[in-house]
């Protein structure tokens, strides 16, 4: 454990000596919570990945019940509000702002319809273990929230270009005025925020992995390693909301270990689409029907989560 | 464990409040009423509430006609009168006497006739893929079978719409015919659509998963979505298969529609100036009643359309009602569908999923290199294990303890399904059992002369059969079945009262309208005049959306003028029932 107990500056000297350097600029702007370009460029690449997501899932539901399409198309406005707020300070602090939070309370909405989508289902919540399982999948729309969030989050941070005097500034500013969260993201002290929805999105990950891969039967017996870690990143986060050593050590090992693990189950689920009867020679279907080919993303965004929270400095309060 | 613990989450599951008619779990109506007295005159009499009758039914009451639908059959409850089980399910067939015969006689019964309201649509496995263009100019393409007095722009418009209301869920895009898709999601596949799509891709043939099936892939209002459990031909108590029994008829009963059930038609009432006046019918208990109506539609399919009219001979119509052209109850076809099963080492388990998910139409229209004109689809089935055991029985001639051996490998074995074209031929016909010049005599329990059909294949029927037979044959080996037989076998039922562009050539014209009586009309399966490697069940009720559309553009003038107008009607999206324009996925129109 003393071997991890390092500062993510102190990780940074480990790297080779060419690494080094870009290493300490990265970390130095997540730090000070100026990076809202390559933020926008993030939520640019995962709301499309959503977007996508949740176009399939629902072409698969027959869109039968029209507001289906609104994550759909909100993605889609998500994307572009990205790219836009990647050239743009105003964009991003209106067009931006906007769009993620109409996005992240369609995502709670949704939530709300995929609950009574189980309900309606026969037996509805009095048979809770079936109809979940069978249902609408519970946590989607939650997850699908992910990249709304990261958009919430960009769309307070300053930009690159503002690191050094002018965040400085705004840093003893924000240290004289009562706590506010929007400061605190800012000036990129907002790692037990952070800490919070990691384990937020860790539990609603966890549980549609166990019970997606319980449909399956477990098939596979790595089909267990995203419910093993689920855990251990969960307890990862919520320690480091309580300890920072915690958050400097535990995090940034569960972390890693679930960005892995959910690139190799894009490895896996792959695979599992190109084993299905007629393989890419049916890749529409197969893609609809098979493995959901970004779900395991999903879950290497908790880790996200979770090495992010472990390159912010803490909230002062 | 005790009884607390036996309690479900949330309390125990309430009883049903009040006494109404559930059409699927979810859908509850007040149960059909009766609306009109036998004096009073409807505008319109429709025998027969199957898919035909089902669809005309509920746009006639929506366009605001008086209409009632007669059917021999019960309304059914689908939670009281259906069951889930494959030898509880034979009161849904058409089971009265009826005399088969021929060189190929057809078994007569399950998958080719009906029953009650909602007719064959109840048991159909739900196959919806429409006619391709060239289906509807056969004799013009290849000098076979017979044109259609239509073209496929006339019906395209109605493949569209009720598409969208029955819904059908499909591929977004789907090759064959004229190019289109479907408006809901495909299905998952089953495991003998694996098998399909395994040996389809193998041979390098285009292979469709998923649909189009007439199934629910998502819930639509009060119909939930399907839960793949297989009992699609024993009529589905789910209510994710659409059947005109849940999809039009609640829309006709909320406009005012009557629906007699348990009244048998035994023939159509004719007044001396050569109009129909209304119909016979004998209810339930034997007693026979008039219900006069302004113009009739019959809608009884292949088999009881032409009996109908074929017992309503009275003078001026000696050979039967709409007879002139003596071609009532000719060119009856019906398709081949040869069953192979193949024995697999993996377990297939074919009773799951339903037995209609995955197609290929690539074998179906003419090929220059082929010995034959017109083609054959490939489709999945899924017997249960009743039909399974009969058909090894035919297959492999198994009896006794080789059977129980088979029976035992029940899971192991897939079924595909040829759906080939047997053209229509003169010789293939209705006639009536009523013992006169040298026809055997035969009566139903009202006293009525019963159907007597003969069937013959002709040389290009067999050279079809046999090719298309060894292709699934190879579909199947390529597919890695370790052992592979086939039953033949009949599916589907259509003619007998073909459409035409000229009187003498036809009973009914491109609208349905008889020949001979103008307000006598026929809108079923039976005017077909040729009938495609396509399952007929979307046609018969696009046809009967188009002459509905035709009634209701002609109004009142149908009732009194013999004047015939063969124009297109408009295709009206008004009539449609409540909920088909507001889901669906996008695809190609």
């Amino acid at each position: 454990m003393a071997l991890a107990d390092k500062t993510p500056h102190e990780v940074a000297l480990a790297l080779p000596a060419p690494l080094r350097k870009p290493a300490e600029i990265v970390i130095d702007h997540i730090r000070h919570g100026t990076f809202q370009r390559s933020m926008s460029v993030l939520v640019m690449g995962t709301s499309l990945v959503s977007g996508l997501e949740v176009g399939y899932e629902h072409y698969r539901g027959s869109y039968s019940n029209p507001v289906m399409y609104t994550p759909v198309v909100l993605s889609g406005v998500l994307t572009i509000a990205g790219a836009t707020s990647f050239m743009s300070r105003k964009m991003a602090k209106t067009f931006l702002r906007y769009i993620a939070w109409t996005t992240l309370i369609d995502g709670i909405i949704g939530f709300g319809f995929h609950i009574r989508g189980i309900a309606r289902k026969p037996g509805g919540w009095r048979m809770p273990i079936v109809n979940v399982v069978m249902g609408p999948p519970l946590f989607a729309p939650l997850l699908f929230g992910t990249s709304a969030y990261l958009g919430v989050i960009a769309s307070y941070l300053q930009r690159e270009e503002d690191h050094g005097p002018r965040a400085q500034r705004l840093e003893a500013e924000a240290a004289t005025g009562p706590a506010d969260f929007r400061k605190e993201i800012a000036t990129g002290q907002f790692q037990k925020h952070f800490c919070v929805v990691t384990a937020a999105a860790t539990v609603c990950c966890g549980l549609e992995v166990w019970y997606s891969h319980y449909k399956d039967n477990f098939k596979y017996r790595v089909q267990w390693s995203p419910i093993l870690v689920a855990p251990v990143l969960l307890a990862a986060a919520i320690g480091g909301f309580k300890s920072k050593r915690i958050a400097d050590t535990l995090l940034p090992i569960a972390s890693a270990a679930a960005i892995v693990n959910g690139l190799v189950g894009s490895y896996y689920h792959v695979r599992g689409i190109l084993n299905r009867p007629g393989g890419r020679k049916k890749p529409v279907y197969n893609v609809l029907y098979g493995p959901p080919i970004f779900a395991p993303m999903l879950f290497a965004a908790c880790g996200l989560f979770g090495m992010m929270a472990y390159f912010m400095r803490r909230e002062k309060r | 464990m005790s009884e607390e613990n036996e309690t479900p989450l949330l309390g125990a599951f309430g009883e049903p409040s009040k006494p109404l008619h559930y059409l699927g779990p979810m859908q509850q109506i007040q149960p059909p009423r009766r609306r009109f007295k036998e004096t009073e005159t409807v505008d319109y009499v429709i025998v027969g509430v199957g898919s035909a009758g089902g669809v005309l039914l509920q746009r006639l009451a929506r366009a605001g006609f008086s209409v009632i639908g007669f059917d021999a059959g019960p309304f059914w409850d689908t939670e009281r009168d259906w069951v889930s089980d494959e030898a509880g399910s034979h009161k849904l067939y058409w089971n009265d006497l009826r005399i088969t015969g021929g060189q190929h006689p057809l078994a007569l019964g399950e998958n080719n006739s009906g029953r009650g309201v909602g007719g064959g649509s109840v048991h159909w496995a739900a196959f919806t893929p429409r006619f391709h263009p060239s289906d509807f100019e056969v004799y013009t393409r290849d000098g076979v079978g017979a044109d259609w007095p239509l073209d496929y722009q006339d019906i395209e418009p109605y493949y569209e719409l009720l598409e969208q209301e029955i819904p059908v869920a499909g591929p977004a895009y789907y090759p064959w015919g004229k190019p289109h898709g479907y408006p809901y999601a495909p299905h998952p596949m089953g495991g003998v659509g694996d098998v399909l799509i395994k040996g389809c891709t193998r041979l390098g043939i285009g292979v469709s998963a998923g649909g189009p099936v007439a199934i629910l892939s998502a819930s639509r209002g009060n119909r939930p979505h399907c839960i793949y459990r297989g009992f699609c031909i024993q009529a589905c108590k789910v209510g994710a298969k659409a059947s005109t029994l849940i999809t039009h008829v609640p829309d006709a009963l909320e406009h005012g529609a009557e629906i007699r059930d348990n009244s048998m038609v035994s023939r159509v009432s004719m007044r001396p100036d050569g109009r129909a006046d209304g119909v016979f019918y004998f209810d339930q208990q034997g007693k026979e009643h008039f219900q006069r109506a302004r113009a009739v539609i019959v809608s009884g399919y292949a088999i009881e359309t032409p009996r109908l009219l074929l017992n309503s001979a009275c003078p001026g119509h000696e050979h039967g009602l709409a007879n002139s052209s003596g071609l009532l109850g000719k060119f009856l076809m019906a398709q081949a569908g040869n069953v192979i099963l193949g024995r697999f080492d993996d377990l297939i388990r074919l009773y799951k999923a339903p037995p209609a998910h995955a197609l290929t139409e690539e074998f179906y229209e003419t090929d220059p290199k082929r010995d034959f004109a017109r083609g054959f689809a490939i489709q999945t089935v899924g017997p249960l294990p009743i039909a399974f055991a009969r058909q090894m029985m035919t297959a492999k001639g198994l009896w006794g303890w080789g059977m129980r051996r088979t029976m035992m490998d029940y899971n192991h074995y897939a079924s595909i399904a040829l759906l080939g074209e047997i053209l229509p031929w003169e010789d293939n016909t209705v006639t009536l059992a009523d013992g006169h010049e040298g026809r055997p005599e035969a009566r139903d329990r009202f006293g009525l002369p019963v159907a007597s059909v003969t069937f013959n294949l002709h040389d290009n029927d067999k050279k079809m059969i046999e090719f298309g037979k060894n292709k699934v044959m190879e579909v199947m080996w390529a597919a890695g079945a370790t052992e592979v037989v086939q039953e033949s076998r009949y599916a589907h039922l259509v003619g007998g009262a073909r459409m035409s562009r000229t009187p003498d050539s036809g009973v009914v014209d491109k609208f349905g309208r008889s020949w001979d009586v103008p307000n006598l009309f026929v809108m079923d399966g039976s005017v077909m005049p040729t009938q495609g490697s396509a399952n007929p069940g979307l046609t018969i009720q696009a046809l009967a959306a188009r002459t509905a559309d035709y009634l209701i553009s002609h109004g009142d003038a149908i009732f009194t003028s013999s004047r015939r107008d063969l124009e297109e009607p408009p295709c009206r999206k008004t009539l449609s029932p409540p909920g088909t324009f507001t889901a669906g996925v996008p695809h190609l129109r």
